[in-house]
């Protein structure tokens, strides 16, 4: 890549450097020269619509939008003349006028809100037009968060990372004049909306109070929160997550900016699930549903493991704990009996020989063709779907998809085939399509191994020979590649498995697994042998069906109170940090496994 | 408010406003502070200037408030005109208006004086919807009838902010305002300048 040229400008009679090609207001702020905005956002393209960002350049008699205009070598440029502060004023107060921006009942009113920012710093005390008190309706419909109109600008940010960002274009603009507003899909709502992913990213990029989460309604300003970055444990991806917790609580997960994996980007699993579903926690140890010390517990944990035979004991780990854990058991290993680690339909072989694709999120965005083969990303892998989303809607990639059920991705795609059979026909045309792309890329589900599956992967692979595409492969557990690396046999029969031996003592490691490990029982198969075993361990973090049924439950650690590694599909490895303090009596799933078989 | 008479705090208004006159001890400056539709949580902030307003009454005068127990019949002429909350019916206008030609400098004090804020929630809807939901449909009303004597002050359709009935001169917002806030604005004003407020020394909420 060619070195852009360098060109010289002044802003505010400072001497500033920057990139041709780069905006005035990219320029000053990389050099330390402040200009206020409320449309602008980085990494979203520049809109020019909230004209806060309007400078001055010498020589010119029209006023233009920084974020919107190229810098030139050797302009002028002023941000702080009298007309200029005098225009943003009015500005801000049509603003004010225009909706019912009532501070005192907005739950972004202390130091969260861009308005209110931009009106304190601007020194807005009252306003000179009548105020208009629209009636502006609220849609409260979606699960996780609002979107009160009476509190829009209409900066489009929100439309605009709807768009560029998780890549679905539920919001946009709609109306003319005094009566434009954002709308869900055709003027509907995001309760009603089949294209809305409850990503949350909207919210996240609101300056004002218009969109809301619902759970962290007065727990605290986000501005008086403290920020811990750490890595979401809810899919193979391994998303930086920047949580912000006030008095022991978390009072919202936004996606880390920094982080090369998500980019800032979150799905609905890391920004909501984790935190903003109502759980029943467990915190005590019970021994048969009745509250215990640990000391009991551990006694009656012991007392039936020592009775079984080691061949007796099974080890059950949900694909989902660092790491750490992980090397916690292979040392024990030699005292626990039989291990295991209960994955995915068509996972065990997925993830039994892992391939790293490393730097895939960083290079993905450059594929030109992307092809799908028995994965579903949009269910299990949010942000790798947006991010497969933006590629083809905004740069043009052409996607294949082959062996995955009925996806929102399915509109975008030029080949869609849920059930690909053997006929030349189908497969010479495909063939034809993929032909002339440079830089395809392979993203693979746990589907590919099927025998269907392989191929599917066969033929594709020799089409493609000799472009050396890029290979992503994508399972839906969180840490199943790294189990597997540390000799933890990935299973997908729990029940068979469990079948091969008898089972006396069987320890189920469910973690913090947002359904408690419920999903163990929907095999019936499971269910029975659970019932013949002697004694049943389970430790989890939240009650379940499964938790109901055990002998002894011992509380664990969650997501939020983990101390670790986790390595993704790209082969990152990835910090896990403390954010809370650990909840009542539970303990990390390392220290419980260590007090129980060491 | 208790209203034993006292007789030697009756205090004749001037009947001009007074002008800065040199004079040995300095005249003070007039006040009068009225209570429109608002909580009257911005007088209750005033009131949290404390140990201040002992240095305030010394170079100020309070001759008409709803917090201070004024043996006036009429309104006076006063400097200062300081108003919380907002317009709401042709009672408050009235007297917005009078105060307005009897003070030279008004201040709106709050949210409610400066945007309309809480009683200006009404403003989205229908003046008949608000009065049927309040009177007749509120659980906790047991009279049912919408008040028609003549004698209550009738409602406008919509709140209006003092700004858009008189001429504000400062606007102090704040839901209240802080006692630092007032403080500041009233300071300023009493050495001579217009209160500058910015994000340091004002708030919205």
């Amino acid at each position: 890549m060619i070195a852009p040229k360098k060109i010289t400008l002044t802003i505010d009679g400072k001497l500033c450097e920057g990139d041709a090609g780069q905006t005035i207001l990219e320029i000053a702020r990389n050099n330390g020269v402040a200009i206020p905005t409320l449309c602008y956002m980085k990494h979203l393209t520049p809109w020019g619509g909230c004209r806060l960002c309007i400078v001055e350049i010498e020589g010119s008699p029209k006023i233009v939008p920084s974020c919107t205009t190229p810098a030139m070598e050797g302009s002028k440029v002023n941000t702080k003349t009298d007309r200029l502060v005098s225009l943003r004023k009015a500005t801000l107060e049509l603003l004010f006028s225009e909706r019912n921006h009532f501070c005192p009942m907005c739950q972004l009113n202390k130091g969260d809100c861009g308005l209110q920012h931009q009106g304190l710093a601007h020194g807005i005390t009252g306003i000179r037009y009548p105020y208009l008190y629209p009636a502006m309706p609220i849609d409260v419909t979606a699960k996780y968060f609002g979107m009160d109109q009476n509190r829009c600008i209409l900066c489009t940010r929100c439309v605009r990372t709807c768009d560029e960002q998780e890549g679905v274009h539920t919001l946009d603009v709609a109306k003319r004049g005094i009566k434009n507003q954002i709308v869900v899909d055709m003027n509907g709502t995001f309760g009603e909306s089949t294209t809305c992913t409850q990503c949350g990213a909207c919210v996240a990029n609101c300056p004002t109070g218009t969109l809301f989460d619902k759970a962290n309604a007065f727990r605290g300003q986000l501005a008086s929160c403290q920020q811990v970055l750490t890595t979401c444990t809810e899919c193979s991806v391994g998303c930086g997550l920047k949580v912000f917790t006030k008095e022991s609580r978390v009072v919202s997960v936004w996606g880390d900016p920094d982080s090369p994996v998500n980019k800032g980007h979150l799905c609905v699993k890391g920004r909501y699930q984790t935190w903003a579903d109502p759980r029943e926690r467990i915190i005590t140890p019970l021994i048969k549903g009745k509250p215990a010390t640990w000391k009991e517990a551990l006694a009656a944990v012991r007392k039936a493991s020592d009775t079984a035979k080691k061949a007796e004991r099974a080890l059950l780990v949900a694909p989902r704990v660092t790491n750490e854990t992980a090397q916690t058991i292979a040392k024990l290993a030699g005292k626990i009996g039989r291990i295991a680690s209960y994955v995915g339909s068509n996972e065990a072989a997925f993830v039994a020989k892992p391939e790293h694709s490393a730097n895939a999120m960083v290079k993905l965005p450059d594929a030109d063709a992307i092809i799908i083969i028995g994965g579903q990303p949009s269910r299990d892998n949010g942000v790798v779907a947006a991010t497969i989303r933006t590629t083809v809607r905004k740069r043009g990639a052409k996607l294949f998809i082959f062996l995955a059920p009925k996806t929102n991705l399915d509109q975008y795609a030029d080949v869609i085939a849920p059930t690909p059979g053997q006929e030349e026909s189908f497969w010479n045309d495909v063939a034809a399509k993929l032909a002339g792309f440079q830089r395809p890329a392979v993203v693979c589900g746990p589907d590919v191994t099927t025998a269907d599956g392989k191929a599917v992967l066969a033929r594709i692979a020799k089409m493609l020979h000799g472009r050396s595409p890029l290979m992503v492969g994508v399972p839906v557990s969180a840490n199943a590649m790294s189990l597997a690396c540390s000799g933890i046999v990935p299973v997908e029969n729990v029940g068979a498995w469990l079948a091969e031996k008898p089972v006396k003592f069987l320890h189920i490691v469910a973690s913090d697994a947002p359904d408690g490990g419920a999903r163990l029982l929907e095999d019936a198969a499971v269910a029975a042998q659970l019932k013949k075993a002697g004694c049943v361990v389970v430790q989890a973090s939240y009650k379940s069906a499964l938790t109901d049924a055990a002998t002894v439950v011992l509380p664990a650690a969650i997501w939020c109170e983990k101390t670790g590694t986790i390595t993704n599909f790209e082969g990152r490895q990835l910090p896990v940090r403390p954010v809370l303090a650990v909840a009542g009596e539970a303990r990390e799933d390392g220290t419980i496994l260590e007090s129980v078989f060491a | 408010m208790s209203k034993t008479p006292v007789k030697k705090s009756t205090k004749k208004p001037a009947a001009k406003p007074a002008v800065a006159a040199a004079a040995p001890a300095p005249a003070k400056v007039k006040v009068a502070t009225m209570w429109l539709s608002g909580c009257s949580g911005c007088h209750m902030s005033f009131l949290d200037l404390d140990e201040r307003l002992v240095d305030l009454s010394k170079l100020v005068e309070i001759l008409f408030s709803p917090i201070v127990d004024t043996k006036v019949k009429d309104m006076p002429y006063v400097d200062v005109g300081i108003v919380e909350g907002c317009v709401n019916n042709t009672d408050q206008e009235h007297e917005l208006k009078m105060l307005r030609e009897r003070c030279k400098l008004m201040i709106a004090l709050g949210d409610c004086a400066v945007t309309g804020n809480v009683p200006a929630l009404r403003n989205q809807f229908a003046l008949k919807d608000c009065l049927i939901r309040a009177y007749e449909q509120a659980e906790s009303n047991k009279i049912c009838c919408i008040p028609n004597d003549p004698v209550v002050p009738k409602l406008y359709p919509k709140a209006r902010p003092i700004g858009e009935v008189v001429k504000v001169d400062v606007s102090i917002p704040g839901c209240p305002p802080d006692a630092d806030t007032i403080w500041f604005a009233l300071t300023e004003l009493l050495a001579g300048r217009m209160p500058q407020l910015n994000e340091k020394n004002m708030r919205y909420d």
